[in-house]
């Protein structure tokens, strides 16, 4: 039973670690712009989805308005981007720059008869039950929809970062753990077998008789 | 504004946290470099004389200074990120 807990919790913890860190870390699509909009958005229950208004304006407001950019993937189906400053929070894009990456979206857009193809740079996830969309975060022209994406360093640096930490962290607590809390609680629990066997011995010397 | 003031005080206390287990850790390993020099070496003084003067040789050494880094690392990839994500 406590094996089944322990695997459970095990697998919820980092399918939530790996959840934060395919929502958090950029990825690369091939796109071809199709239009750019804004519109006002009141935020609800998927407000955490949301990133902050512009640098130095009101953050406080409940409801503002959003850039968003619509695309169709070069493998067909068509994708709807947010495009907001991250500013100085999270995720630590420090992205400012929200109105000229939608100018140059606007300036990127194409038809399907005169295609012109780009990689968008985005963190996030689009869930259409939630109304949540990728943030956009750059923009480049490429050749054609089989353009290569690249490799994707910095997300190898990042997760063998963070998995070097977890290790080393696990691997202390552990010797920690063996040094430290393993002796005394076997201490403890001879204390206890101990004090078990001078009881029965008690009662036998009574039995005995 | 509030939110980089809050990106400040945040990052100041936990890289505070980080700067003082690691020159703490940094002075232990140094502690116990000088005594086992002492053990090896001719032994002309004793023991805490030696790693006391080995010790304030370190205090004032530049490799003490580089845990400062700590502070100056997360800035510079700060200012690395803001320019390739808004100038690039």
């Amino acid at each position: 039973m406590l094996t089944v807990i322990r695997w459970v919790f095990g697998v919820t913890f980092w399918a939530l670690v790996g959840a934060v860190f395919h929502y958090t870390l950029p990825q690369v699509d091939i796109v071809r712009i199709t239009d750019t909009y804004e519109k006002r958005i009141d935020f609800g229950e998927n407000s955490i989805f949301w990133a902050t208004a512009d640098v130095g304006n009101d953050g406080t407001t409940i409801n503002r308005d959003v850039f968003f950019v619509q695309a169709r993937r070069a493998r067909g189906d068509v994708m709807v981007y947010r495009n907001e400053d991250t500013g100085w929070g999270w995720p630590p894009y420090f992205k400012f720059d929200t109105s000229n990456l939608q100018a140059e979206a606007a300036d990127a857009k194409s038809t399907a008869d005169a295609p012109q193809y780009y990689a968008i740079k985005h963190y996030g996830w689009r869930n259409e039950f939630m109304s949540i969309f990728p943030n956009a975060i750059s923009l480049r022209p490429v050749e054609g929809p089989d353009a290569s994406k690249g490799i994707p360093y910095l997300n190898i640096i990042i997760i063998l970062l963070f998995l070097a930490i977890v290790y080393g962290i696990w691997v202390r607590w552990r010797r920690f753990r063996m040094a430290r809390i393993d002796p005394t609680l076997e201490a403890i629990e001879d204390e206890v077998t101990e004090q078990r066997g001078r009881m029965s011995r008690w009662l036998g010397s009574w039995r005995k008789k | 504004m509030l939110a980089l003031i809050r990106l400040i005080l945040l990052g100041f206390v936990f890289l505070t946290v980080i700067y003082i287990c690691l020159s703490f850790y940094s002075r232990a390993v140094r502690k116990s470099k000088l005594r086992k020099k002492w053990h090896d070496g001719k032994q002309l003084v004793d023991r805490d004389t030696f790693v006391q003067r080995g010790l304030e040789r370190y205090d004032g050494s530049i490799r003490r200074k580089l845990i400062l880094g700590v502070y100056v690392v997360p800035m510079v990839v700060v200012a690395v990120i803001i320019y390739l994500t808004n100038f690039a």
